[in-house]
């Protein structure tokens, strides 16, 4: 259960610029939305926030009754070790890990190593397409491979809220379809939210549900 | 020639030095029959000679009537080196000092020993009178004739006042000694027998006052040993009646006597020097010292001609074993006299060459 | 490796092999350096000691005298006082063998007394030598330390023909002095060595067991008054320690060089890391987007840094030690500084001198790193998140840090007195000065940016890009700023160093002609015969002779020199320092006793001269290069009549007009023959000085070019990670229509400016460390000052060399790292 209510952001102090201002959002577990909108309307800020990487300006988040906006720094990163995924646009797999390792990351920030963690890994690399690829390198890669990389590694913990900012952007359209069926696919199957931030209709349509970011707030896309 | 292993160790020194060459170019005055001994001066040093000891053995009974004996002895040698050249280290003259005692309480001896260079007040010996000290061991005689004897060593210390009876008595042809067939292998010996000993000996740190007999040899020479000696055996006693008797044997490596030699003082104060012929050693009983090994014929059957005597240990562990130091390892100490069983004098046995022939070891000075 | 977070951090490093290689290397340069120079001390220290310990023996307590000797009369006051147990006299003298320059130190002992006191010096015969018996007390004699036996290759029955006080003296080698085995010893008899090298009547010292319940304490106090003026009695632990403490600061000298290299390195490992937590900031957003804490990731980032240090600090342990037993084998325990000459140490590699230098070179390494770990933890995800990769430009440190505080921090250090003879205010000053050059690095690269053109064009940007990012400079120009610093501070301080002891020999060294009996020793002398026959040769003008002794002036410092010389009333033979006085019986003093006795002109001096105490007036202090542990100067005349002394060591020799000086040497060999008198010219002396100086300076060249290597090493790193970062921006210049030749000059100029901002930095600051080292460390470290020159030319090369190698570094690097793609990366992740 994640809940948005009264978000407001604004930057360069007093008197600067106010990308969000009252926004609210409820999303159920199992749900999968997209959030579109104009370049610089916020999107980023918006998923930033929900991160708990960036701290508002007013308004809560709350994820499954915790208050992300209570927590301090220490406890932000606890907890998006432990229940949220990321998916780049830019990928950011680490070139000098092998993939099992690179999909494995997270379950070592959770301290969880060896056999298990390795096991978990290698199974989600064959959910996303890529068995029998566990100790092949980043650099031998197409970029919808190591999307498909990234897909595994931000599900591999079974987390409770998985973003995803553009993960196609960097694609060829032929290549976007499939990668993001996958990740939605494997999104609802480890019961997540998941979060689709995006510019293109495209791939906003593979979500349930899409919302557009306005500065007057969420709406849904007509 | 007398007795004791270091004297011997001191003797083939002198002979190593000659031999290396070291002394050849030195005139060491020699020793020759027909010498008149004239004291007081020649209880004195005689430092144009190659070699000369003072040898002072006893008995010394405490109060309680423990019986001890006692031992010290001061060389002198002539080492031929440096005299050219003065100096307060010159080794031209070296003394040594070596103490020891004789207690049956302990079971074996107490001994201490001393080297110097001949230098000042700390090591030396006077011509002209009995004077000779290293440290503070001394050997002194006074002016009344008393003999002031002083050693120290590890856990002993006596301080001793050694009053003579009677003149010295001259071995030999008065007191040119042999040593052997060859005239050259002689020295120049007198004993004084019977001195009345009194004094201090410390032990362990407890001083006690003690009084008893003692004997003082004292002999030159610059003439080394007959070749073929490899040891000897000498006892010098004090008899109870004011007798005395020094007998010796110089023995060849078969065991037999290649020289024999003897003075015989009667309780009335008559000389003779005994015939070699008449003179006997039979051994009665041997010892073998636990700690080297080596077996000593402690008890002894003597015939000097006119009697016999059975000569018995004060104890049976009287070795001396310097192999480490000095290289001679022998037996010294105190020994009574019986004739028809009975005890009728007191005095010192010296054996020496019976751990294998006496070789200057790892220990000489300088070694 | 095993598979966890470990492989994220420390994986890394294998990805970046070259600058991990390097600031492995840097590290493993310093701690190999620091190693070798504290293993070779510690030999050389222990040996020393040994040596010293042997030669004490078992004494408790030791009368030391002149180097001259004192009465022996004094032998038997001693050895027979109540509180003594055992006495042993040493006549201690250097001779020097016949046909060579080989000096040896000869005991003279009595093996009688050896046993007692000092079991250790105990000679032991060869059987197959004639003496054998009582080899001990042969005067033709002589016994060899097994150490000794080897330098003079000599075995027992061989001869050794040494120049004693009445010619050539042959002996015969006649056994070994096996207790003494690391030592060049030689051992004979007490008596030979008093007649045969001029020491007759005389000791050097006595060494003293004491009766059971003694203190040394009581015995001295009790001994005293049998002692003659200028003879001490000491413990031998105290007369180790006084000894050893001539050498220390030395020893200390040449650690410090080598940390300050290990600092070189630490400023690599902060180049390096700082360059590559840049490159990384998008990977690490990313991780910490994913949950890794700040604290974590910092802690990685440490462990990084800790992991090239502890592979550099194990590297350096081997280096150093092979290095060490390299430099024990051929040069000795002092590096050839003659300190501990006569002894053979052996290498003792001590578990925990290594552990040390290996704990250090990780300190070094985790130091480097902590910047760049901190900054690492501050990235801020989201913002990093969004730039793919990132460009250094941003994240270079923001030096904020008073510089200038550093400075006055230093010149307050400065200020310091020596702690324990060790001039520790100025090694702080030295890494203050250090620390604010680095400081102020990035005020310094914008000056230099701002002074240098803005056409052409790659020059424009170069200047722009340093403008605008100082800090990156810094980061890269901070190993350049350390080594150059380090570099030219040493070359200042040793040109300033032969300088003055150029002009100082000088001085020193009027005459045209100097005659000597042998160096250093008064074993050998010029007998007032040999005098008179040298002053009436032909050709010879004036003569002045010389007298050398070692006095023990205080129990507390170590024998000082006296000097006996014909001098003026105000002393104007001398290179004086500072004010002088005309005194009526006048000592002049070298500046080391100012230090060690806190005298000044005018003061009195009382001076032990043949057993007795003579006060002296300080007229004034004089430049000592030669003698550490200070010097007296007094007038001969004044000498001879105290002391009775008419022998002379040297004599200084003013040729006639018409004369010439070989004419004069072929004419004293003629005269005396049968005398190893050695006839040296000015000129020779000079040359012979300055070649032992600059022997002795030869490793801390290696330490420069150690440092200067490290430094460029630095820059190069530095380009090549900032040159694969930057490949985009490349990429988009040359779509906008720059040469690969330009961008090439671009990188160049990038380099030279950065490099010259390092090294105008390190200029500024070696000038500073070397007017410390001038004025603090050696004037607190072996008590002598000298006149501040810099070596314009050489160091304006040195510089101009070192900005042209660090721009072909940084283009090198740049290719390299750029090679071919650049274009296409430009599309890469746009």
């Amino acid at each position: 259960m994640l809940e948005i209510s009264d978000l407001s952001r604004r930057f360069g102090g007093p008197g600067g610029r106010t990308v969000l201002d009252h926004v609210s959002l409820g999303l159920a577990a199992g749900s999968y939305v997209a959030i579109v909108g104009e370049s610089g309307v916020g999107k980023s800020t918006l998923l930033n926030l929900v991160a708990g990487l960036d701290r508002p300006d007013g308004g809560r988040v709350v994820v499954d009754g915790i208050d992300l906006t209570a927590l301090d720094d220490e406890g932000l990163t606890r907890w998006r070790r432990d229940h949220l995924g990321f998916v780049f646009q830019a990928f950011h797999v680490l070139p000098h890990l092998d993939l099992l390792a690179n999909v494995a990351l997270p379950l070592w920030l959770q301290g969880r190593r060896g056999r298990d963690a390795d096991a978990a890994a290698a199974a989600m690399l064959d959910a996303v397409g890529l068995a029998g690829r566990e100790h092949g390198w980043p650099a031998e890669l197409s970029g919808g491979e190591l999307q498909r990389v990234a897909i595994a590694r931000a599900l591999v913990h079974r987390p409770r809220l998985v973003l995803a900012d553009e993960p196609t952007g960097n694609l060829d359209p032929a290549r976007a379809g499939s990668i993001l069926a996958l990740l939605r696919e494997r999104v609802r199957e480890v019961g997540a939210i998941g979060i689709l931030v995006t510019h293109s209709s495209e791939a906003a349509a593979t979500a349930d549900r899409v919302l557009m970011l306005r500065s007057t707030g969420l709406e849904p896309a007509s | 020639m007398g007795r004791g292993g270091l004297r011997m160790l001191w003797l083939i020194a002198a002979l190593a030095l000659a031999l290396a060459g070291a002394a050849e170019a030195t005139d060491y005055a020699p020793v020759t029959p027909g010498r008149p001994l004239v004291f007081p001066a020649d209880a004195g040093a005689h430092p144009e000679h190659r070699i000369e000891w003072w040898y002072v053995t006893g008995w010394l009974e405490d109060d309680d009537g423990n019986p001890r004996g006692f031992q010290l002895t001061f060389f002198r040698l002539r080492t031929g080196i440096g005299e050219d050249r003065p100096g307060r280290f010159s080794p031209a003259q070296l003394i040594s000092g070596h103490a020891a005692l004789s207690d049956p309480a302990l079971g074996r001896l107490r001994h201490a020993e001393k080297s110097a260079r001949a230098s000042g007040r700390l090591a030396g010996a006077t011509a002209g009178h009995l004077q000779a000290w290293i440290g503070d061991w001394r050997l002194e005689a006074q002016d009344d004739g008393a003999i002031i004897a002083r050693a120290a060593g590890d856990g002993f210390a006596f301080d001793l006042r050694l009053a003579p009876s009677r003149a010295p008595t001259l071995n030999g042809d008065a007191g040119f000694s042999r040593k052997g067939p060859r005239p050259e292998h002689a020295s120049y010996y007198y004993s004084v027998s019977g001195l009345a000993a009194s004094g201090r000996l410390t032990l362990d740190g407890r001083a006690t006052t003690v009084r008893g007999v003692a004997w003082l040899d004292h002999e030159w020479s610059s003439e080394y040993l007959p070749e073929g000696a490899v040891g000897w055996d000498w006892v010098g006693l004090n008899f109870d009646d004011g007798g005395a008797l020094m007998a010796a044997r110089i023995r060849q490596s078969d065991g037999s006597a290649l020289w024999r030699f003897g003075t015989l003082r009667s309780a009335h104060g008559t000389t003779r020097e005994l015939p070699p012929d008449a003179i006997s050693f039979e051994a009665l009983r041997h010892w073998r010292s636990p700690a080297s090994g080596v077996n000593y014929p402690v008890s002894w059957r003597l015939d000097v001609g006119d009697f016999a005597l059975v000569l018995e240990p004060l104890m049976d562990d009287q070795e001396l074993d310097g192999r480490a130091s000095t290289g001679a390892i022998y037996w010294e100490g105190a020994v009574r006299a019986l004739r028809d069983g009975q005890p009728v004098a007191r005095g010192y046995l010296e054996l020496t060459g019976y751990g294998g022939r006496l070789r200057l070891g790892e220990g000489s000075p300088g070694r | 490796m095993r598979r966890g977070l470990a492989a994220v951090f420390v994986g890394g490093l294998l990805r970046r092999r070259a600058a991990s290689a390097l600031s492995v290397l840097a590290i493993a340069l310093g701690v190999a350096l620091g190693l070798a120079v504290q293993l070779i001390n510690d030999a050389a220290l222990a040996e020393f000691g040994r040596g010293m310990r042997t030669l004490a023996g078992d004494a408790d307590l030791r009368l030391a005298g002149p180097a001259s000797g004192f009465d022996d009369a004094l032998f038997e006051a001693v050895a027979l006082h109540p509180l003594v147990a055992d006495a042993s006299p040493v006549v201690d003298i250097e001779a020097r063998v016949v046909g060579g320059d080989t000096t040896l130190r000869v005991l003279g002992v009595d093996v009688l007394r050896l046993p007692a006191v000092q079991p250790g010096l105990v000679p032991r015969a060869d059987d197959g030598t004639a003496d054998a018996p009582f080899a001990g007390f042969s005067q033709h004699g002589i016994f060899l330390s097994p150490a000794l036996a080897g330098r003079l290759a000599r075995a027992a029955g061989e001869a050794l023909v040494l120049q004693s006080s009445a010619g050539p003296l042959r002996l015969e080698v006649i056994g070994s002095v096996p207790g003494v085995a690391g030592q060049a010893v030689a051992v004979m008899d007490i008596h030979a060595v008093q007649h045969a090298f001029a020491m007759a009547g005389r000791l050097s010292r006595i060494d003293l067991r004491l009766i059971p319940g003694a203190t040394p304490e009581a015995a001295s106090r009790a001994l005293a008054a049998l002692l003659p003026a200028g003879v001490v009695a000491m413990t031998p632990q105290a007369s180790l320690a006084r000894d050893a403490g001539l050498s220390r600061a030395y020893r200390v000298n040449l650690t410090m060089l080598a940390v300050i290299a290990l600092v070189c390195g630490g400023f690599l490992v902060f180049s390096t890391q700082a360059l590559s937590v840049a490159r990384r900031r998008a990977e690490f957003a990313f991780l910490r987007a994913i949950g890794l804490g700040r604290r974590r990731l910092a802690a990685w980032l440490l462990g990084e840094g800790a992991v090239l240090g502890l592979a550099g600090g194990l590297l350096g342990c081997a280096l150093g030690t092979g290095f060490a037993a390299l430099v024990l084998d051929g040069f000795g325990g002092d590096l050839g500084a003659g300190y501990f000459a006569g002894i053979a140490p052996a290498l003792d590699a001590s578990p925990a001198a290594m552990l040390a230098f290996v704990a250090l070179g990780v300190l070094a390494g985790v130091a480097g790193a902590w910047l760049p770990a901190r900054r690492a933890g501050a990235i801020s995800p989201a913002a990093a998140l969004k730039a793919a990769a990132g460009d250094p430009l941003a994240a270079a440190p923001g030096w904020r840090w008073p510089g200038p505080l550093c400075l006055v921090l230093a010149t307050a250090a400065c200020l310091m007195p020596p702690l324990a003879g060790i001039p520790v205010g100025g090694y702080l000053a030295v890494a203050l000065l250090l620390a604010g050059g680095v400081l102020s690095l990035g005020r310094l690269a914008r000056l230099v940016a701002a002074s240098c053109p803005a056409v052409p064009l790659p020059l424009g940007l170069a200047r722009a890009r340093l403008q605008a990012a100082p800090g990156q400079a810094a980061v890269a120009a901070a190993g350049v700023l350390a080594s150059s610093a380090l570099a030219i501070a040493m070359a200042v301080m040793v040109a300033s160093f032969r300088d003055s002891v150029d002009q100082w020999l000088g001085k020193v060294l009027p005459a045209e002609v100097y005659v000597r009996a042998a160096r250093g020793s008064p074993a050998l002398q010029l007998t007032p015969s040999v005098q008179q026959r040298l002053a009436a040769l032909p050709g010879v003008a004036r003569v002045d002779f010389r007298r050398h002794d070692q006095l023990n002036l205080d129990a507390r410092i170590a024998p000082v020199s006296l000097l006996a010389r014909p001098l003026s009333a105000d002393g104007r033979e001398l290179p004086l320092v500072g004010e002088h006085i005309v005194a009526a019986d006048p000592v002049w003093i070298s500046e080391a006793l100012v230090d060690l006795l806190g005298l000044a002109p005018g003061d009195g001096l009382d001076v032990p001269l043949a057993g007795r105490a003579h006060r002296f007036t300080v007229a004034g202090v004089w430049r000592d290069y030669v003698r550490q542990g200070g010097a007296l100067m007094v007038p001969l005349a004044r000498y001879r009549e105290l002391s009775g002394d008419q022998l002379a060591n040297d004599a200084a020799i003013h040729l006639a007009p018409g004369h010439n000086a070989a004419d004069l040497g072929a004419a004293i060999d003629e005269a005396f023959p049968a005398i190893d008198l050695e006839v040296v010219s000015p000129g020779e002396i000079r040359r012979r000085s300055l070649r032992l100086f600059d022997r002795s300076f030869a490793v801390t060249y290696l330490l420069e070019a150690a440092a200067v290597l490290i430094g460029l090493a630095g820059i190069a790193a530095s380009f090549a990670a900032m040159a694969a970062a930057r490949r985009r921006e490349f990429g988009m210049l040359r779509h906008l229509g720059l040469g690969r030749r330009q961008i090439a000059a671009m990188i160049a100029a990038e380099g030279g400016l950065t490099a010259a901002s390092g090294a105008l930095g390190g200029a500024l600051v070696g000038g500073a460390i070397a007017l410390v080292l001038v004025e603090v460390v050696n004037r607190q470290s072996f008590h002598w000052s000298m006149d501040y020159r810099v070596p314009w030319l050489s160091l304006s090369l040195f510089v101009v060399a070192l900005v042209a190698l660090a721009a072909l570094a940084a283009v090198l690097a740049g290719r390299l790292a750029m090679s071919g793609s650049a274009v296409r990366a430009v599309s890469e992740d746009w």
